[in-house]
């Protein structure tokens, strides 16, 4: 796994992926820190990983990472020096994984300059705190982003599209308070939401089992339960689609931690996030093997 | 050492393999001949554990590919019909990198690799980066990687394709060479390169083994039925008519097209199992007709392999491939 690691971060570096990946942050960086902090005297830091994170960091940032990861492989066909190497695909999964996170950690590491650096002629002085927790929470979010990304790299042969595919997915998780937002509260929505994604785990079961019998049986139970309780009391139906979309927005647990606040149901968020996408990864190539 | 039992592999509703089954023993160089498409590629990456079977075990020195992958793969060193070679690694590098994720000792490590790039004729372009390197050398270096780590096992698909004829023979040396320390599969779809160098071969087609044994037994079991023998003599047609009438050993004579000026070809055939050889010659002598050539017309591979799959009409007509050619 270590050597696979260290292949990797190679890669990196001798492609200029690596190099255009740490110039952009830096430069995304360096300007929400002139606005934010030098012109103001501010020594508010946390306030620019919040809005560098909320402008177009992730979402530009984690595809160039993650697009190479698997995608290349496969279209130069390395992929089968890989897998029939005593390689588990785990250890090749989270090789990489290691890897991008890694480049992501020292793009990270280099801004912790830009708070050092105003210590000095910060107005109210540095809110160590806040920027401690921003700095968890940014990091995390890093995290997360890049598992979704090389789980979308493992998909197709093709960088442009994962790419692509990696910045309409990591856009839509930031987008995710606003388009909760827009969504029906009432509980009949609610009803109709829920017989849907029940619906949609029974076509996954089908999908996988192939077994038709089960797959009926499983939705309209299902169905019939989730209408069975909206009779029984329809409170819990309350704004069901803002609670489920709003559980996966990285954003608000982030402003969260940017306040200061360490939360432990935040850490194990993003931690099993980013851990369900590894494992993803590592299902999708073992189940192709089986294609 | 190698035992594949019930190997099936299916894709949707199309069957790749059917029920493929065989062993192969310690130090032979076994050949998969087989016309594109007939499973060659499937059967390897299966062996290799990079796709797994619908039905069917394959165990390499005793172990399973799926139950115990790492001991499995360990015995394995894989050539894919595409070297798996990083464009932007150094030569050097690489096979630094294959012997780390295959878990070679660092003790003695580079003295290997040595040996292997010298065995190769790549320590030349060791510095080098492999997506400037020609395609025989790209071939070579992944040959190499297959052979990190001295496994038991070397499974090589189509090793020279889209090599050149002097890399073509450099190619078959060395694997005549592994098979003293190795054991070693290769598939092709060229005939000569698999009597060439294999020891055993497996004719495959739509995924079924077709025929096996030695290139020679395969040739004979299939010519045993008319054995036909080429001659050519000085002589006109039927001068050569009159001569042989006499001798009724030979049953058949059959006027071939003439390759030289003042001679005349003809493909004689006897009884099934007598040699008409002898006969033929002192039937010339006798009526002082000189001969310039005596072959016997076995089947070539060619012939056999067109035979057996079914496509009869093409070797009647006495398919006749140029050296080095293949069959598509």
């Amino acid at each position: 796994m270590i050597a696979l690691y260290k292949k990797e971060l190679r890669a990196y570096f001798s492609q200029m992926v690596g190099y255009a990946f740490l110039a952009f942050m830096l430069f995304l960086m360096g300007m929400n820190f002139t606005f934010i902090n030098v012109f103001t005297g501010s020594g508010r830091f946390a306030n620019t990983l919040v809005a560098a994170a909320g402008s177009f960091m992730f979402f530009i940032l984690v595809p160039i990472l993650t697009m190479r990861l698997f995608s290349e492989e496969i279209r130069h066909k390395t992929d089968q020096l890989l897998y029939t190497s005593p390689l588990s695909v785990t250890q090749i999964v989270l090789g990489k994984f290691l890897a991008a996170f890694s480049l992501f950690l020292l793009g990270v590491g280099i801004t912790v300059l830009f708070p050092v650096l105003i210590t000095r002629y910060a107005v109210e002085g540095l809110a160590t705190n806040q920027i401690v927790g921003a700095y968890i929470g940014f990091i995390l979010i890093g995290l997360c982003c890049i598992a979704v990304g090389m789980f979308i790299s493992v998909l197709t042969d093709n960088q442009i599209i994962a790419a692509v595919s990696t910045f309409a997915a990591v856009y839509v998780m930031f987008l995710m308070d606003s388009i909760a937002m827009t969504m029906p509260v009432s509980a009949g929505a609610s009803l109709v939401f829920v017989a849907l994604v029940i619906v949609a785990v029974a076509g996954l079961w089908y999908y996988a089992t192939r077994h038709w019998l089960s797959s009926a049986v499983l939705g309209a139970l299902g169905v019939a339960v989730a209408v069975g309780l909206y009779f029984y009391d329809n409170l819990i139906y309350d704004a069901v689609i803002l609670r489920v979309l709003l559980w996966f927005s990285l954003y608000t647990r982030f402003q969260v931690l940017s306040a200061g606040i360490l939360n432990l149901a935040d850490l194990v968020y993003y931690l099993s996030f980013a851990g369900l996408f590894v494992y993803l990864t590592v299902n999708v190539i073992e189940k192709r093997r089986w294609r | 050492m190698i035992e594949v039992k019930n190997l099936t592999k299916q894709y949707g509703h199309h069957t790749a393999i059917h029920d493929l089954s065989f062993t192969i023993d310690a130090g032979e160089i076994v050949g998969f001949l087989g016309p594109n498409g007939a499973g060659k590629t499937t059967t390897m990456n299966i062996m290799t554990g990079f796709l797994a079977a619908t039905r069917g075990d394959v165990r390499i020195n005793g172990h399973d590919i799926v139950s115990q992958p790492e001991q499995a793969k360990k015995q394995i060193g894989y050539l894919p019909d595409t070297p798996p070679v990083y464009g932007d690694m150094r030569v050097e590098e690489y096979l630094h990198f294959v012997a780390d994720i295959k878990g070679v000792k660092r003790a003695g490590r580079k003295e290997m690799l040595t040996q292997i790039k010298q065995q190769l004729y790549i320590d030349d372009v060791s510095r080098r980066l492999i997506k400037n390197l020609s395609r025989g050398y790209r071939q070579r270096v992944g040959l190499a990687q297959a052979m990190v780590g001295k496994p038991r096992v070397i499974i090589m698909d189509e090793p020279t394709i889209g090599l050149d004829p002097k890399q073509i023979m450099e190619m078959r040396g060395v694997v005549k060479n592994l098979g003293h320390h190795h054991t070693v599969i290769l598939s092709s779809h060229i005939m000569q390169e698999v009597s060439a160098v294999c020891d055993r071969v497996m004719i495959i087609n739509k995924g079924r083994i077709i025929a096996q044994g030695t290139p020679e037994s395969l040739s004979a079991g299939l010519t045993k039925a008319g054995g036909k023998l080429q001659v050519r003599l000085k002589a006109t047609a039927t001068q050569a008519r009159d001569a042989l009438k006499e001798f009724a050993v030979v049953r058949h004579v059959q006027v071939l097209e003439s390759r030289e000026p003042g001679t005349v070809d003809l493909q004689l055939a006897g009884d099934e199992g007598t040699d008409i050889r002898e006969v033929v010659f002192r039937c010339m002598a006798k009526h002082n007709l000189p001969l310039l050539l005596m072959k016997s017309m076995d089947l070539s591979l060619e012939e056999i392999f067109l035979t057996l799959t079914g496509d009869i009409r093409a070797a009647a007509a006495g398919y006749d491939a140029p050296e080095g050619s293949g069959v598509a």
